[in-house]
């Protein structure tokens, strides 16, 4: 009796343990950027480093002076927003009718799609979108993204459709529901959660992707991330500048996975529909 | 309203046929009960019925539409399935007038339709509760008062009282049978359950393989079984069956000889055939007093059902029962002459298992 309590407290204690590690490997540099983009910049790159200094917002002003800052974070908003958006419309459907049908090689291309390396769209993309004059187009930056987003809204749908009874379906058939009804009436409703996760997930890597936007948006179009990109080694490296845009960039999705933990972590966890 | 006609129907999944070759009317009005063993085909051929499933070939008529490629939802039918399938997320309300918000039916109407419905089903004070907030009896009740709120050619229920125990199963079977007398529709009902059979049909479809070994009434089914698979699988405890010959004028067990006392008729329809499989129902045999007038057996065990009492017995080498008066009062051990009564014997072609006439 007295080993299994041992026993216990070992495995509790080990758990703690990893808890911590992996809390300060994903935590460290996050506090790090954080800390540091209130530095005042001669701090930011000292070392050892400093931990004991007086906050100051000067990082922050300096980047919206030297910086289109907002039109950036805009750009990112209008890419993000519209991606997600595009991806939710198709990947609704095509998820449910993956669903429905259970012809599954569509739902398997996309994701070899989404697996390719970005680079392998991107010659392409540029020529065509060249050829059309689309370069530094929302259009044609929403679009890129489209690949980042669908496979994601399809991926985790797909489980959720395929989660409820196929005889509610039928049910719902019987009860004179066409099948674009019932996708509506019947299993958008009942994946609903599913579907804020899909949403957020898309939204945040699509957020942090800057490959497509690095090639194909310009100067009025570029989004943070890609702006961001170009701080760095543009002459002499404003770090302390730099902290303060990760920081804000880091923001949006950090505080979208807070809002909605428990969602995503049911939502991930794909809990069958139980009539 | 409608009648249902089945003409050649096969049903194949890939190169394994559930359905070989069926026909089967089913008139307006009529309450017709798929029973048969597992796997029979019963589901899939009320599926078929309601559009969810594909036709391998043949014809399906609801009242004299051909509906073949008709999908289920332009079909007009309702269905009650085996595991409810109602709407999750909707109340027990939304849930029933689904189907009339569909049809477009004026709001007024579905009100009053769907408050029939709920009083009917005694459903009332759960209309604004979710499914998931149910016992199995009432999200039944739901899952009938979804059908009934319409106004359908026909009902088809799978298995419907299989999650319900014994008691409201006994209760939700006389609620189906009076509203069928109310609702005057097409009903079809499928179970492997011979009692809801008997009890509720118009006329029972009895399956095996795909195939219907019977399609009559219950009186019928139950006292001219058509073949042996029939006579064995209607009735409860089953009918018993003994190997019997025609040996120097008389009908004896083939196995050791002994000598049945058949009716006169029966040994005239043995007498032609030589030999044949003999039917006798547990409640068909009697009590002989004397031992010349029946067939002497040991009791092996005594159920006692309060109405009757059933003794269990092995003659040629088979272990059979007889359902008896409890007054009786038999006991493990007693030798008992049973005698079947007459008239209420069966014979069937010891090859092909059919009734022989
Ligand atoms: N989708 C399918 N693919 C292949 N075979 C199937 C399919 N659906 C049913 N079957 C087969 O068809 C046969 C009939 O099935 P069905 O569900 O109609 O039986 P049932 O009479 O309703 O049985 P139960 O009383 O167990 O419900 C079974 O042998 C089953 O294995
Ligand atoms: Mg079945």
């Amino acid at each position: 009796m007295n080993d299994a309590a041992n026993t216990d407290r070992w495995i509790r204690w080990l758990n703690t343990l990893q808890l911590v590690l992996a809390g300060v490997v994903i935590m460290a540099p996050t506090v790090w950027m954080v800390l540091s983009s209130f530095k005042p910049s001669f701090e930011v790159t000292a070392y050892p480093p400093t931990m004991i200094f007086s906050p100051t917002l000067e990082n922050y002003v300096a980047l919206t002076k030297t910086t289109p800052f907002l039109s950036y974070a805009l750009n990112s908003l209008i890419v993000t927003v519209g991606s997600t958006a595009l991806g939710l419309l198709f990947g609704i459907p095509a998820a449910f009718a993956v669903s429905w049908t259970r012809i599954s090689w569509p739902a398997i291309l996309t994701l070899a799609a989404r697996m390719a390396p970005g680079t392998l769209f991107l010659l392409p993309w540029y020529v065509m979108f060249r050829q059309i004059g689309m370069i530094g187009s929302y259009t044609a930056l929403i679009l890129s993204h489209a690949v980042i987003t669908l496979p994601i809204v399809i991926w985790v749908l797909l489980p959720s459709f395929d989660g409820i009874p196929r005889s509610v379906f039928e049910a719902a058939q019987v009860d004179g529901c066409s099948v674009t009804r019932i996708l509506w009436r019947i299993a958008l409703p009942l994946v609903a959660s599913g579907v804020a996760v899909s949403a957020i997930l898309a939204f945040v890597f699509s957020w942090n992707y800057f490959l497509f936007a690095l090639v194909l948006s310009n100067g009025d179009t570029k989004t943070l991330i890609a702006a961001a990109f170009n701080f760095i080694g543009e002459g002499s490296t404003q770090w302390g500048a730099l902290m303060a845009a990760a920081t804000l960039i880091a923001l949006p999705p950090l505080v979208l996975a807070a809002l909605v933990q428990r969602w995503l972590v049911s939502g991930l966890t794909l809990g069958a529909v139980k009539g | 309203m409608a009648s249902i006609s089945i003409r050649n129907l096969t049903k194949r999944y890939g190169n394994f046929t559930v359905i070989p070759d069926l026909n089967l009317e089913i008139a307006d009005h009529e309450f017709v009960v798929f029973v048969g063993p597992s796997g029979c085909g019963k589901s899939t051929l009320l599926r078929i019925i309601a559009g969810l499933e594909p036709i391998s070939s043949g014809d399906l008529y609801i009242g004299d539409k051909r509906v073949n490629g008709v999908q289920a939802a332009r079909r007009d039918i309702a269905m009650v399935f085996q595991d409810y399938a109602l709407y999750p997320h909707m109340r027990v309300y939304d849930n029933m007038s689904f189907a009339l918000e569909l049809r477009g039916t004026p709001k007024a109407e579905i009100d009053a339709r769907v408050k029939r419905a709920a009083a009917l089903l005694h459903i009332e004070p759960y209309l604004d509760r979710k499914p998931k907030e149910l016992s199995g009896g009432q999200r039944q009740r739901v899952a009938m008062g979804r059908a009934i709120v319409r106004n359908p050619k026909a009902f088809l229920f799978d298995e419907p009282l299989s999650n319900l125990d014994a008691k409201l199963r006994g209760q939700v079977r006389a609620e189906i049978k009076a509203l069928s007398q109310e609702l005057k529709t097409t009903m079809v009902f499928v179970t492997h359950d011979q009692i809801e059979a008997m009890t509720m049909a118009d006329r029972i479809v009895v399956l095996q393989s795909g195939t219907i070994q019977q399609y009559d009434t219950p009186e019928t089914v139950y006292e001219r079984p058509a073949n042996q698979f029939v006579a064995g699988f209607i009735g409860s405890p089953a009918m018993n069956f003994f190997p019997v010959e025609w040996h120097e004028e008389r009908a004896v067990l083939s196995q050791g000889g002994t000598v049945v006392p058949l009716d006169g008729e029966t040994t005239g329809r043995l007498s032609k055939a030589g030999n044949a499989v003999l039917g006798i129902r547990p409640e068909h045999f009697a009590v002989a007093t004397d031992a010349a007038d029946g067939i002497a057996i040991n009791v092996k065990l005594v159920e006692p059902l309060g109405s009757d009492t059933l003794i269990h017995f092995d003659l040629a080498s088979a272990s059979a029962i007889a359902r008896v008066d409890p007054a009786l009062r038999p006991k493990v051990g007693d030798r008992i002459n049973l005698r079947p009564q007459p008239g209420k014997t069966h014979l069937f072609d010891s090859a092909s298992g059919q009734v022989l006439r």
